[in-house]
């Protein structure tokens, strides 16, 4: 390998590693919480990706009910990404509302809700097929108006390239890592959803609103999940509506292997993930998917905790 | 000399099933402003399932809880909470991940007077000033008697009208026993309204005004604290 191609991969493991991280913290804050994997956040991806597509005011395709409808306005990119994700945080409190919340009332088992979130995937998926058709979208081509396709991080005699739309993709997951990270260890709202993660009932005895910070966090969750969707979506394009399933599994990859419910587990495990993957050989990029796999069972065989996992100790 | 007692928590036939069992049935209980009452009563009477009646942790099956003259039988947490009803939870429930300084600052989170929590926060550790020292350490480091006593300034960090105090001396040493039950009296000295649930019935009595008996669910003995420590079936009972 090349120092250019060392340095390369290094930017591009950062790029998508940095997507892992924000698409994995959509399901450790909620898991953190509720101590429940929500299995529809791949589809919350999905669907972030649709919408923002939908706001920069292009049209569906040719085989849903909605063949060749418009909105009726468009937004710029950012602002439809940010809408966009807004609208997929909506969705994260919808599936709270009707997935979660009426098992968690009823004091169900928890793989209740992992079944009925399971549920809430194939439903979006399907409901994506029969509103836009299965078809791929891309956005338009140089989503963000940076201009030139690549920047160069070499001399001219030796460049370096790397995509310019990977470079925007690190920035603004690290944007949102940093905003992420000041409300949960900064803020009375994050001390807040800290203490509801320690122990819920401690902290409705404290005066907080559990309910309302369970919503809240399934709408970050949601947030993130769809940003995650618009910003994969514009480095190669939306697949279609499974669009998001490959993605939430490597994302379950990366929280597995950061440590269940661990914060900045998630976004180390979604950085080691996103560089192994950067550093496959070309002539083997068939196999990339299956590196955050076998990463994933080695590192769980020498630490079963994932990387930043607490082990648990029974409390008396 | 006497003025009427004005009730600020009223239980009126009060049931709770939980886990499918009947914790309590039929509870009657009052406690008026000023006052300490203990519910005394052996392990699984149901004494804690009142409490988190109180606290709305638990829905009573049928009858009312009446606090400051509003009915709060269906009410949320976090409401009571807001209102003025605070508790230290049996076990402690310190937040042991977080600071023994953020724990406080959480037990004044229904607050929004940002000064008057600095000075009640400052106030909390010249009352305990092992708290104090240990400020910035994890919750979860300390000592039982320590942690008992930030799960109490945790509570009183709210400003309650009325504490809930959840067996405060279960697991710790008789000298850490005796300390808790002097910022118990100093509380009540500085015009906090207590409703204690103790095992150790005789300290409980000592330091209550009056005390209600739970056995196996049902108020069976009631009364002035001191009569309560005189009486026979009592003092066979709970205090040999």
């Amino acid at each position: 390998m090349t120092l250019t191609q060392f340095f390369q991969n290094v930017l591009n493991g950062l790029s998508i590693g940095s997507v892992y991280a924000i698409f994995a913290l959509g399901y450790t804050l909620v898991f953190s919480i509720l101590g429940i994997i929500n299995f529809a956040h791949g589809s919350v991806f999905t669907l972030g990706a649709y919408f923002t597509y939908m706001l920069t005011g292009l049209a569906v395709g040719f085989n849903g009910i909605l063949a060749t409808t418009r909105l009726p306005f468009a937004l710029p990119f950012i602002l439809a990404l940010l809408v966009g994700s807004g609208l997929a945080g909506l969705v994260g409190v919808l599936i709270e509302r009707l997935a979660f919340r009426p098992l968690r009332k009823r004091g169900s088992d928890r793989l209740l809700s992992l079944v009925s979130s399971l549920g809430v995937a194939v439903v979006i998926v399907n409901l994506i097929q029969y509103l836009v058709g299965a078809e791929a979208y891309s956005y338009r081509s140089d989503p963000f108006g940076l201009g030139q396709p690549t920047v160069n991080f070499g001399t001219p005699e030796r460049p370096i390239p790397v995509r310019s739309v990977q470079l925007v993709i690190f920035a603004v997951s690290v944007v949102i890592l940093i905003v992420l990270t000041l409300i949960i260890n900064r803020t009375r709202l994050g001390k807040a959803l800290q203490a509801v993660a320690e122990d819920t009932v401690t902290a409705r005895l404290l005066g907080i609103n559990t309910d309302r910070l369970i919503l809240f966090t399934f709408f970050v969750s949601g947030f993130l999940g769809g940003m995650a969707g618009t910003l994969v979506a514009t480095s190669q394009s939306i697949t279609g509506p499974y669009f998001g399933i490959a993605f939430g599994l490597k994302g379950l990859a990366v929280i597995v292997l950061g440590g269940l419910g661990n914060i900045p587990g998630a976004v180390v495990g979604g950085f080691v993930i996103g560089l192994a993957e950067a550093f496959v050989p070309s002539q083997y990029v068939a196999y990339k998917e299956a590196v955050a796999f076998a990463l994933l069972f080695i590192i769980l065989l020498i630490r079963p905790q994932g990387l930043l996992g607490r082990v648990q100790v029974q409390k008396v | 000399m006497t003025t009427e007692p004005v009730p600020i928590l009223e239980l009126h036939g009060i049931t709770v099933n939980y886990g499918g069992i009947r914790a309590i049935e039929n509870i009657d209980l009052v406690v008026n402003t000023g006052e300490v009452v203990t519910l005394i009563g052996a392990n699984g009477a149901g004494k804690s399932t009142t409490l988190r009646a109180i606290s709305r942790l638990v829905n009573p099956l049928s009858g009312k809880i009446i606090y400051a003259g509003k009915d709060i039988t269906r009410a949320r947490t976090d409401e009571v909470v807001k209102w003025g009803i605070a508790q230290s939870p049996e076990g402690r429930r310190v937040l042991a991940r977080q600071s023994v300084l953020d724990n406080l600052r959480l037990g004044a989170y229904t607050r929004s007077d940002r000064a008057e929590i600095e000075r009640d926060l400052q106030q909390q550790f010249a009352l305990f000033p092992r708290l104090a020292e240990r400020r910035h350490q994890q919750a979860g480091t300390l000592s039982g008697g320590e942690q008992q006593m930030l799960a109490i300034a945790r509570a009183v960090m709210s400003r309650p009208r009325l504490l809930l105090l959840d067996e405060p001396s279960l697991g710790l040493a008789p000298l850490i026993v005796i300390e808790i039950f002097s910022i118990i009296r100093n509380l009540h000295a500085a015009g906090v309204t207590i409703l204690l649930v103790e095992q150790n019935a005789r300290l409980a009595l000592q330091n209550a005004d009056r005390g209600y008996v739970l056995e196996a669910g049902a108020i069976t003995f009631s009364g002035p604290a001191d009569q309560l420590l005189g009486d026979e079936r009592v003092k066979q009972a709970y205090l040999g």
